[in-house]
């Protein structure tokens, strides 16, 4: 079985937000939309104050809250844990958006541009329509894992087969790839390293592992 | 989604040099002739440091392709009347109006002579950020370079934005126009104010990340808590401007409060001018036939030249010396007769004995224990007696280190710091070898691309120094360019890039109000700005488009209408990133932490047809040189190499015929051809083509040379520390030079030129400015200063509505920055709208309340503030340049000044423009 996860070293990252740009641009998300951002967390009470940086998105939970609720069944999950969204089934009424506890869902109703009403020529070339008035989130880039596994490479290690966000990371904090493979790169950094899975105890079981030393954030 | 069966897809390889930090490599997808997404170049993993991958800042640059807002056509202005609330009355013209316009006026004034009456060059150029507009404008240095004098001098600004005393003081004592970690060895930084989590690049963001894994630590020292405090080990926050004094403090507590043999000994002994002996007059006692400073030697118990050979140099101590002498200022030769000596080292000890901890502790608001703890780790860290291989040479390991931010090494003060942060990596031995405190590049030194061949011998054992005379013969007493840099700063020189490294804000002073002692300097005939807003980036931003709108003739290189080129005359579009051809140099040793194990070239090749009219700058340069009587002029300089690579050289020869105007992808060939034969000695040979397909081409670059240590050693040179006196002897000659034209406004400058950096109230003279200013310092009870965040640092990018997205998700973007406990004895939440004030005016914002901040410091991250460029000047941002004034005594010896101002805070009703962004 392969379950693919992301790894996110919150030691690394510094908060650039090179991959929401990398990911805006690669998946064509309209304006307000990021299926992919790092937030700026602050705890602590001067001068003793910590600032961290979270990269966020869809957890692709093994128990996905936001199917549970989805009545279209337009998300789904495929059987390497990637949660899916049927553009052609999903009728838009935004349920599994309130269910996710990672807001990690969008919605636009209607074509928004980069400088307003109308479209660059780069945002006419990537258009689509099947995207507006439904549920979408992040993907985990799942069409560059299968056209690169059906090439024979690995994802999270072959750069053609791996999520544009983990490709644009300068800080190395973004890992992907395999958490079943006992011998790839992401069994070995969770086995390495203290990790933590955000809102693990809403039984959602995410596949999204936050590497983190230091502590409560 | 259309099906790939109907695109055709292209993957174009570039590069993106839109900051300092860079240049990275990267590939542009283009789909059916649209350039819809940038890619990291993974082909380049293997010899990139930051493995092929680009910042945030490069996925901005297909909507900078396709911004509606874009100047497509030349323009010409139809307004005489130039202003902020001008309408410039810009029309389309054709590309040979404007060109012709433009050279009819230079064929003018070549006829009349290249200076004017004062002799000054009657035309003047601005390029942006730290020598980057160059890897973006083709061909356009072969034309200055064909025309002659110009007048760099109107910063967009240098000595306020850029890290300006290290350029100067970094470049003299060890070749570091910048100064960096050696972060691949490193183990313990202490980092006063450092961004380079924002501001170091790929490259370094990569390097810091990995030394962290490894278990590095760095200490960030600064007043607000930005991503690199947060990504670091420990966050000091010290109070603005007091950072000489916790450096100074550091090198006390090593000196007074460690045992001496904890120090690197040798090193100091043989590397550095620790053992000169110094005079009762400040000057080293020298030898009195041969001129050489003294220095004891232990083994006889005499004084002798510093390069007598079996000599054992007393490293500290004081002496009677019989008979020798000093060379004071102007030359003056000083007989010495049983005259009592100290060593530089003793003189040192003996200037920073005061500045302990304690003492340092309550101007800093830093705990005394907190320095001396960090001094002992820093000691601890530098494993001193260790050695490591780097290409098969045994050298030095020291892996601690210092780094300096902007506000730290800019403006009073910073002179102290410098010295302190180098001295801290000289005490053990650290400066210069693996694990330690590095240069990266020489830009006031040639040549460029290695700064180990800029190191010759000079005088006294130490590097060669080519400071502006200051002699009663030899001083330029009349500046030759507006902002006088040759006149009043010696250390900076007078190479190609020296008159931009000067006091650049006295240039736009000076041309409303001119010292009276001086002619007053005419106004520049024509003046060219590409990729620079110095009507937003400069201090007192009001001031600076005051002084612009007065240039008679302005050609700017024109992207979108903005604040500066809205006073221009002739508006250029010139084709962007991802439509134009240039070929750079990459790799090796480049700014910042650009620290690459190859060096070579990296094609940018045009991805898309340029949009509109637009035109590549090589284009537009053979054109101009053309049409103004240049051509074969502007050829010879691109056969010596004016584009990057001389075109003849040993077995090739890709020269240009000198008489011909030859088209874009002819002279790239070339280059390409003559780069890389040049780099692969004959080897290869590689043309424009085969970049187009390829990208780069790069050589072996050896990790060895990215330390000075071995070149010293090889060539028996002595770091020009810890002793100035070469800085006090000029400086007391240029006093004596100002004060014989009867000029004293620039006295306090004088006071920089002390041989041992001494402590002064740095914080207090930016509370004297207000009164200064006729206000009162109790109404500008805080301190005001500035940050930066990677999407926009230093990328011209405010117009890209992609860059702000995603900056949204940083709590600081377009915010005032403020305490919380500050933020609630004001009133103030986040979000509501705040005033900060300082008495040339105010700039106002939305606030963002964070305990990461000292509660008597606001900080406004960015320059915004536009009021003309498309988007940017909706999204209603506050921006401290606006608060900022200029200020000739807040104006150190360099030329240089901080982004630091005493100001006001206060809640506000939101401005009738808000809501937009």
């Amino acid at each position: 079985m392969t379950r693919y996860v992301m790894v996110a070293d919150l030691r690394r990252c510094v908060g650039c937000q090179t991959c929401t740009a990398a990911c805006k641009e690669g998946n064509a998300t309209p304006p307000g939309v990021q299926w992919r951002r790092v937030l700026d967390l602050e705890t602590g009470t001067y001068p003793d104050v910590n600032r961290v940086f979270v990269p966020v998105g869809c957890q692709h939970c093994a128990n996905p809250p936001c199917m549970e609720v989805c009545p279209s069944t337009a998300t789904g999950q495929r059987a390497d844990g990637i949660v899916t969204i049927d553009y052609d089934l999903c009728i838009g009424c935004s349920y599994c958006i309130m269910a996710c506890p990672y807001d990690a869902r969008s919605l636009v109703d209607r074509t928004e541009y980069a400088f307003g009403e109308a479209a660059t020529a780069a945002e006419a070339a990537r258009a689509d329509r099947r995207t507006i008035g439904v549920a979408t989130k992040c993907t985990f880039c799942a069409g560059r894992i299968d056209a690169g596994t059906a090439r024979g490479l690995v994802p999270g290690q072959d750069p053609e087969a791996t999520p544009l966000c983990v490709n644009s990371c300068i800080s190395g904090a973004l890992s992907f790839g395999d958490i079943e493979d006992p011998t790839g790169p992401i069994a070995s950094l969770l086995a390495e390293n203290q990790w933590f899975r955000m809102h693990e105890s809403e039984g959602t079981e995410p596949g999204f592992y936050y590497i983190w030393d230091k502590g409560k954030l | 989604m259309s099906t790939s069966a109907t695109r055709e897809i292209r993957e174009v390889p570039s590069y993106c040099y839109n900051c300092v930090a860079g240049p990275d490599l990267m590939t542009v997808r283009v789909e059916n002739g649209v350039a819809t997404r940038i890619e990291p170049c993974h082909a380049a993993a293997a010899i990139h440091p930051g493995l092929g991958r680009v910042c945030v800042k490069a996925f901005g640059l297909v909507q900078k392709t396709y911004n509606p807002h874009r100047v497509l056509t030349p323009m010409k202005r139809t307004n005489p009347r130039k202003g902020r609330d001008e309408d410039p009355g810009f029309v389309a013209i054709s590309w040979d109006e404007a060109l012709d316009t433009i050279a009819a006026r230079l064929r003018d004034i070549r006829a009349r002579g290249l200076m004017d009456e004062a002799g000054l060059p009657r035309v003047a150029a601005t390029f942006g950020h730290g020598g980057t507009p160059q890897s973006y404008m083709g061909t356009f240095p072969a034309f200055l370079s064909a025309w002659g004098a110009i007048d760099y001098s109107f910063g967009s600004g240098q000595g306020v934005k850029c890290v300006h005393s290290e350029h100067l003081y970094g470049e003299f004592w060890h070749r570091g126009f910048t100064v960096a970690a050696d972060t691949v060895h490193t183990r313990y930084i202490i980092s006063c104010g450092t961004n380079v989590e924002v501001t170091g690049g790929v490259c370094a963001v990569r390097r810091h990340a990995d030394a962290r894994i490894r278990g590095a630590k760095r200490v960030q020292v600064e007043p607000h808590l930005s991503p690199t405090g947060a990504c670091s080990a420990e966050w000091v926050p010290i109070k603005p401007k007091t950072d000489p004094a916790f450096l100074l403090a550091l090198v006390h507590t090593l000196l007074f409060e460690h045992e001496r043999r904890a120090l690197d000994l040798p090193f100091l002994r043989e590397r550095t001018a620790s053992p000169y002996l110094i005079g009762p007059d400040g000057y080293y006692l020298r030898d009195p036939t041969s001129f050489k400073p003294l220095l004891w030697d232990e083994a006889t118990g005499a004084p002798v030249p510093f390069d007598t050979p079996g000599a054992r140099p007393a490293l500290e101590g004081r002496f009677t010396i019989a008979e020798a002498v000093t060379r004071g200022p102007d030359d003056e030769a000083r007989p010495q007769h049983n005259v009592a000596a100290r060593t530089a080292f003793t003189a040192m000890a003996d200037a920073v004995q005061g500045y302990t901890p304690d003492w340092a502790g309550g101007i800093c608001d830093i705990p005394a224990e907190t320095i001396r703890r960090i001094a002992a780790e820093f000691l601890e860290n530098a494993c001193i007696g260790e050695t490591i291989e780097i290409d098969g040479e045994t050298l030095p390991f020291r892996p601690v280190a210092v780094t300096l931010g902007k506000t730290v090494n800019n403006g009073w003060g910073a002179y102290e710091c410098c010295w302190a942060r180098t001295m801290l990596a000289t005490l053990v031995g650290a400066l210069e070898v693996p694990g330690g405190t590095l240069g990266t590049t020489v830009r006031l030194n040639r040549p460029h691309e290695n700064r180990l061949k800029s190191v010759q011998p000079g005088e006294d054992g130490f590097m060669v120094a080519h400071f502006n005379a200051t002699g009663r013969k030899d001083w330029l007493a009349v500046p030759n360019g507006r902002n006088a840099h040759r006149t009043l700063v010696p250390i900076v020189g007078n190479s190609p890039w020296a008159q931009a490294l000067g006091p650049t804000h006295l240039a736009w002073m000076f041309s409303s109000q001119a010292p009276k002692e001086w002619p007053a300097p005419p106004l520049p005939e024509i003046w060219f700005a590409f990729r620079t807003n110095p009507a937003i980036s400069f201090w007192d931003t009001a001031e600076i488009g005051r002084a612009m709108a007065r240039m008679p003739f302005i050609v700017a290189f024109a992207y979108t209408f903005d604040e500066t080129n809205h006073m221009a005359d002739i508006l250029l579009p010139d084709a962007t990133d991802l439509e134009s051809t240039q070929l750079i140099r990459v790799g090796g040793t480049k700014f910042v932490e650009q620290h690459w194990a190859h060096h070579g070239v990296a094609l940018r090749a045009p991805a898309v047809a340029p949009q509109g009219e637009a035109r590549d700058f090589t284009w537009i340069s053979t054109e101009l040189a053309r049409r103004a009587g240049l051509l074969e002029r502007y050829n010879a300089a691109l056969n010596r190499g004016a584009a990057g690579a001389a075109l003849k050289g040993e077995g090739y020869d890709f020269s240009l015929a000198p008489a011909q105007a030859h088209d874009v992808d002819t002279i790239w060939n070339a280059v390409c051809q003559a780069a890389t034969a040049e780099l692969s000695h004959g080897a290869e040979v590689h043309d424009l083509d085969w970049f187009k397909r390829n990208g780069h081409y790069v050589v072996p670059f050896k990790r060895e040379d990215w330390y000075l240590y071995p070149t010293m050693v090889r060539l028996g040179l002595r770091f020009e520390l810890p002793y100035q006196e070469r800085l006090l002897r000029v400086g007391v000659e240029l006093g004596r030079r100002l004060h014989e034209q009867g000029i004293h406004w620039w006295d306090h400058q004088l006071d920089e030129y002390v041989a041992i950096p001494q402590w002064h109230d740095v914080p207090e003279r930016w509370v004297q400015s207000i009164r200064d200013m006729g206000a009162d310092p109790a109404d500008y009870p805080l301190w005001g200063i500035t940050t930066k965040v990677m999407p926009y640092t230093t990328g011209n990018n405010a117009g890209i509505p992609l860059m702000h997205e995603v900056s949204a998700n940083l709590r600081n973007h377009g915010a005032v920055v403020i305490n919380a406990t500050t933020a609630a004895s004001l009133g103030i939440a986040t979000g509501d709208w705040v005033e900060v004030r300082s008495p040339i005016g105010a700039t106002r914002g939305r606030a963002a309340v964070v305990q990461g901040c000292r509660p008597d410091t606001v900080v406004i991250p960015g320059q915004f503030e536009h009021w003309k460029t498309p988007f940017a000047k909706d999204l209603t941002f506050p921006s401290l340049n606006t608060v900022v004034p200029l200020s000739l005594a807040l104006t150190d010896a360099t030329g240089s000044g901080a982004d630091v101002v005493r100001v006001a805070l206060r809640k506000i009703a939101a401005p009738a423009e808000a809501g937009v962004a």
